[in-house]
C-alpha cells in the first residue's frame, strides 16, 4: 500500500502513519471499553435484587465449602466501573496504555457477572470450574508454546494438531508396552522431534510451502493414528492401557484454603507448563539464544549477515516445537483420557494456534489466552450440569469469534514475526 | 510422440506420487499384520507370501469396490437389459461418481483461492453452511407450496449465497486488515459447525421424534440420472459439477477478472503496480471459492443425502486441499483427482469390509501424495529422474 509517486511528500503532521493508526486503534478500544461499561450499568439497574451465589471447596474436592452471596446487580456495577475506568485510561493515555494487561481481570469480572446472572441464584461451585479451566488450558498452552517457538524462528506451524495426535498415540503405546508412563512421554518427545524435523526438512530443504507441509502432517497424523487404532489398538487392548499420570498434591501449598485445591492439586503437566512458561519467557526475551531466534524470525537476512546460522536455528526450533506439542499430546492420552482414542485432540491444536496469536506470540500472554479458552469450556460444562438454558453452541462459538476479531485487529493489532512462512536461502 | 509426452507431462509426477504413496501404505498394511509377522521367524517364505497376499487383496478390493466386478458387468450384458442386473453391475462405479461430486466442487473452491494465493482452509465450513442454507430454503419454500423445480432452484441459490458470504468474510478481513486467512477460516469452520448444530436443534428444521441433529427429509431433491435402476444414487449434480468445472476453467483462463485473480496470485505487488486491485482479487476469489464449496454442499444435501445433519461433510473440505494440490490447481486436474479420491473412498469401503483394513489408511496415503507432489525433488530423487533445467515451480 505504499505510494508509488516520486513526488510523494509526507503530510505535514507531527505523527507518522503508524502512530496515527495506533492512536486511532487506541481510541476505538477506549470507546469499546466505555460502551461495555455503560451496558453493564444498564444491566445492573434491572438486577439489583437478583441473588448470585458462588462457592469454593476449602480443603479438597467435596469437602467443606466457602460460599459467597451477592447480587448480580452489584457484580454488574463492579464490571461497569472497571470497564469505564479502563476505557477512560485508554482514551486519556492513548496508544501508550498497556491495555492487554488490563484485559484478563476485565474479562474475569465480565464473565463472573454474566455467570451470576445466568445462574440466577443457583449455587455455582467455582473450584471445579477453575480446575477444569487449568486442565483444559494445559494442552492448549503447550501447543501455543510449540507455535511460538517455530513462528518466532520464522517457520509457520499449523501442524500442532497433528503433533498432538502423534504424541498421544506414541505415548499411549510405549507407556503400555513398557508399563512406565515416563518412558511413554519420552517416546512421544522423540516422535514429536521427528515430526518437527520432517516439517523443517520439507520446508527448508525442499522449499515446500509451510502451510502445505502443515496440512500434510495434520491429515497424515489423523489418518495413521486412526489406522493404528482400528487395526492394532482396538484388537490388542493391552497396547492401549497405559499407566496414567495422576494429579500430585504439592505438600503444604495444597493445604492453603480455596487456592490449594485449585492450583496445587493438579497433574505434573500443569506444573511443567507453568515452569516452561517462565523458562520460555526468559529464554526468548532475556537470552542470547532468544535474541538469535527472534532475529531469524524477524529479519533472517540481517541475522545471516552477522553470522547467525538461521537454518540451524530453524531446524532446532522446529524440533523443539515438535517435542513440546508431543508432550501436550501425551497429556491427552496418559493423563486426561487414560488411553488413546481416535481424533482425541479434537481441534485443540487449532485452538492452540489461536491462543498463540491471541497471546501475541508471547508465552505468558499465550497462557492467559489458553485460560480464556479453557474457562469458556469449563463454564459451559458447569452451565449444562446446573441445567441453565443457554445454547451451548453460542458459548462454544465465542472463543472462535473473539479470535477472528483479534486477528483482524479490531481490538488491537497483533503482529507476528515478520519472516514467518518465508523460505530463507542461506548464501 | 513428443506431443504425447508433452500432454502427459504434467501427469507423470502426480501419478508417481500416487504410486509411491500406495507403496508406503502397503508397508503399513504389512507391518501391522501381527499374525503374519509372527511367522517371519519360522517360515519367512510364507510370511512374505502372506504379506503380498494381504496387500494384493486389500488393493484388489479397493479397485473392485470402486469400479465394479467384471463378472457382474458380464451378467448384466447377458441378462439383456434387466434393470436389477445392470444396477448391480454399475453400482460401484456410480457410487464413485457420487463420492466425486462434492469433491469436484470443494476441489474447485480450493483451487480458485489457491490461484489467487489465498489458502482457503474454510472450504469445510463453507460446504456445511451451504448445505444448511440450501436445507433451510428447501424446507421453507416447499412448505409454502411453491412449484418444486422453483424450490430446487431457490434452495441452490440460497445455499450458494450462504457459502459465498462465509467465504467473503475472511476474504474481506484479509484484504482490509491483513488477517491471515488460515486462522480466520479455521475459526469460521468451527463457528459454521456451531451454527448448523444450533439450527438443527430448532423444531422447525429437526426431524420429528429425533433427538439427533438431523433435519427433516427434504421433499424436493435433485433428479436422479437413472431413475429406472434400483439403488443407483447418481444424480444430475455430477453433471452440474462437470459443467461448473468447465465454467471455472473458462473464468480463470479466458476472462479479465480471472486473469486478475491469477496475476494477484502470481505476484501481488506486480499486479498492484499494473493497476489491478489486489484486495478486490482476494475478496472475489474467496467469495467465489465459498460459493463453489457451498454449491457442493447444496448438491450433497439436495442430491445424495436428502436430509441435513451435522456430519453432512465427511471431510470433503479438508480432502479438497490435498485434491487441489494434486491437480496443480487446474480445473481439469481437479475433476481427475476428484474421480481418483472418489474411487478411493468407495473402494476403501469394500476394502474395509473385505480385508478389515481401516479406510483411514487412505487419508494417510492422501497426505503422502500431497507431500510428494509438493516436494517434487523427493519423487525425482527416488526415481532418479533428471531435474528440470528451469527451476520447478510449485503449483501454488
Amino acid at each position: 500500500m505504499t505510494a508509488a509517486s516520486p513526488a510523494f511528500t509526507p503530510l505535514a503532521t507531527e505523527l507518522g502513519v503508524a502512530e496515527r493508526r495506533a492512536l486511532r486503534d487506541a481510541r476505538i478500544r477506549g470507546a469499546i471499553f466505555a460502551v461495555v461499561g455503560l451496558i453493564s450499568f444498564a444491566l445492573a439497574s434491572g438486577l439489583m435484587e437478583a441473588p448470585s451465589t458462588f462457592s469454593f471447596w476449602i480443603d479438597k474436592q467435596g469437602g467443606d465449602s466457602f460460599t459467597w452471596e451477592t447480587t448480580s446487580g452489584l457484580l454488574w456495577i463492579l464490571t461497569g466501573v472497571a470497564f469505564g475506568a479502563v476505557g477512560i485510561l485508554q482514551l486519556v493515555r492513548g496508544a501508550s496504555f498497556q491495555w492487554r494487561r488490563a484485559l484478563l481481570p476485565l474479562l474475569a469480572l465480565l464473565i463472573t457477572a454474566t455467570l451470576g446472572t445466568l445462574l440466577d441464584g443457583k449455587v455455582a461451585n467455582l473450584t471445579g470450574v477453575f480446575r477444569g479451566t487449568l486442565e483444559l488450558a494445559t494442552p492448549i498452552t503447550l501447543g501455543a508454546f510449540a507455535g511460538i517457538l517455530s513462528e518466532r524462528s520464522g517457520m509457520l506451524n499449523i501442524a500442532i494438531e497433528g503433533k498432538f495426535l502423534i504424541g498421544a498415540c506414541t505415548a499411549a503405546i510405549v507407556a503400555s508396552v513398557t508399563d512406565n508412563a515416563l518412558i511413554g512421554v519420552l517416546a512421544a518427545v522423540v516422535a514429536g522431534a521427528g515430526v518437527g524435523l520432517l516439517l523443517a526438512w520439507l520446508g527448508i530443504r525442499h522449499g515446500v510451502d509451510q502451510i502445505i507441509s502443515g496440512v500434510v502432517v495434520n491429515i497424515g497424523a489423523l489418518g495413521i493414528t486412526n489406522f493404528l487404532f482400528l487395526r492394532v489398538l482396538s484388537k490388542n487392548t493391552e497396547l492401549n492401557t497405559p499407566p496414567s499420570i495422576e494429579a500430585i498434591k504439592v505438600p503444604l501449598l495444597s493445604e492453603i484454603p480455596i487456592i490449594g485445591p485449585i492450583l496445587f492439586s493438579g497433574t505434573p503437566y500443569l506444573y511443567f507448563t507453568i515452569g516452561l512458561m517462565i523458562f520460555f519467557w526468559y529464554m526468548l526475551f532475556r537470552s542470547k539464544w532468544g535474541l538469535r531466534l527472534r532475529a531469524s524470525g524477524e529479519k533472517p537476512s540481517a541475522a545471516g549477515t552477522v553470522g547467525i546460522d538461521v537454518l540451524a536455528i530453524r531446524y532446532r526450533a522446529m524440533m523443539m516445537a515438535g517435542m513440546v506439542a508431543a508432550i501436550a499430546g501425551s497429556y491427552l492420552s496418559l493423563s486426561s483420557a487414560g488411553s488413546f482414542q481416535m481424533n482425541m485432540s479434537a481441534g485443540r491444536g487449532f485452538i492452540a494456534l489461536a491462543a498463540m496469536i491471541f497471546g501475541a506470540w508471547h508465552p505468558v500472554y499465550a497462557f492467559g489466552a489458553a485460560l480464556v479458552f479453557g474457562f469458556s469450556d469449563a463454564t459451559q460444562a458447569l452451565l449444562s450440569i446446573l441445567g441453565v438454558d443457554v445454547p451451548p453452541q453460542l458459548l462454544n462459538s465465542v472463543p472462535y469469534i473473539v479470535t477472528i476479531i483479534v486477528v483482524a485487529g479490531v481490538v488491537g493489532r497483533v503482529r507476528g514475526p515478520a519472516a514467518a512462512g518465508q523460505p530463507y536461502i542461506q548464501g | 510422440m513428443n506431443r504425447l509426452r508433452r500432454s502427459l507431462g504434467p501427469a507423470v509426477l502426480p501419478l508417481l506420487a500416487v504410486l509411491t504413496a500406495f507403496i508406503v501404505g502397503s508397508i503399513f498394511i504389512v507391518i501391522t499384520d501381527f499374525d503374519n509377522l509372527s511367522k517371519l521367524g519360522s517360515d519367512p517364505g510364507a510370511a512374505l507370501g502372506g504379506a503380498i497376499g494381504t496387500v494384493v487383496a486389500a488393493y484388489g478390493a479397493l479397485i473392485v469396490g470402486a469400479f465394479g466386478e467384471p463378472g457382474n458387468y458380464w451378467a448384466a450384458i447377458q441378462s439383456g437389459g434387466d434393470p436389477k442386473a445392470i444396477a448391480t453391475a454399475i453400482r460401484p462405479i456410480t457410487e464413485t461418481l457420487v463420492a466425486a461430486t462434492p469433491l469436484i466442487f470443494t476441489g474447485l473452491a480450493v483451487a480458485v483461492a489457491f490461484r489467487t494465493s489465498v489458502f482457503n482452509i474454510g472450504v469445510e465450513g463453507q460446504f456445511i453452511l451451504g448445505a444448511f442454507g440450501a436445507t433451510v430454503a428447501a424446507i421453507v419454500f416447499s412448505e409454502q407450496g411453491l412449484w418444486p423445480p422453483l424450490v430446487l432452484l431457490l434452495a441452490i441459490i440460497f445455499g450458494i449465497a450462504t457459502g459465498a458470504v462465509w467465504g467473503f468474510i475472511p476474504g474481506f478481513l484479509k484484504a482490509r486488515t491483513g488477517a491471515h486467512e488460515v486462522i480466520t477460516t479455521i475459526m469460521l469452520n468451527y463457528v459454521a459447525a456451531q451454527i448448523v448444530l444450533y439450527g438443527l436443534r430448532s423444531d422447525f428444521l429437526r426431524q420429528a421424534g429425533s433427538s439427533q441433529p438431523i433435519s427433516k427429509v427434504l421433499t424436493v431433491r435433485m433428479p436422479l440420472m437413472f431413475p429406472d435402476l434400483p439403488a443407483i444414487r447418481l444424480h444430475w449434480g455430477f453433471i452440474l459439477a462437470l459443467i461448473v468445472a468447465a465454467l471455472v476453467s473458462w473464468f480463470l483462463f479466458k476472462t479479465t477478472k480471472g486473469y486478475e485473480l491469477r496475476a494477484a496470485g502470481f505476484n501481488m505487488t506486480a499486479a498492484r503496480y499494473a493497476g489491478m486491485s489486489a484486495g478486490g482479487a482476494i475478496i472475489l476469489a474467496m467469495t467465489v471459492s465459498g460459493g463453489l464449496a457451498a454449491l457442493g454442499g447444496s448438491m450433497e444435501v439436495l442430491g445424495t443425502v436428502g436430509q441435513m445433519s451435522n456430519d453432512i461433510s465427511s471431510g470433503f473440505g479438508f480432502n479438497a486441499i490435498a485434491l487441489a494440490l494434486l491437480a496443480g490447481n487446474r480445473p481439469s486436474g481437479v475433476v481427475a483427482a476428484a474421480l481418483l479420491f472418489g474411487a478411493l473412498r468407495t473402494g476403501g469401503g469394500l476394502m474395509q469390509v473385505k480385508t478389515g483394513i481401516p479406510l483411514d489408511l487412505l487419508f494417510f496415503i492422501q497426505a503422502l501424495v500431497i507431500m510428494f507432489v509438493a516436494a517434487p525433488l523427493l519423487i525425482r530423487s527416488i526415481y532418479r529422474m533428471p531435474a528440470r533445467s528451469t527451476a520447478e515451480v510449485s503449483p501454488v
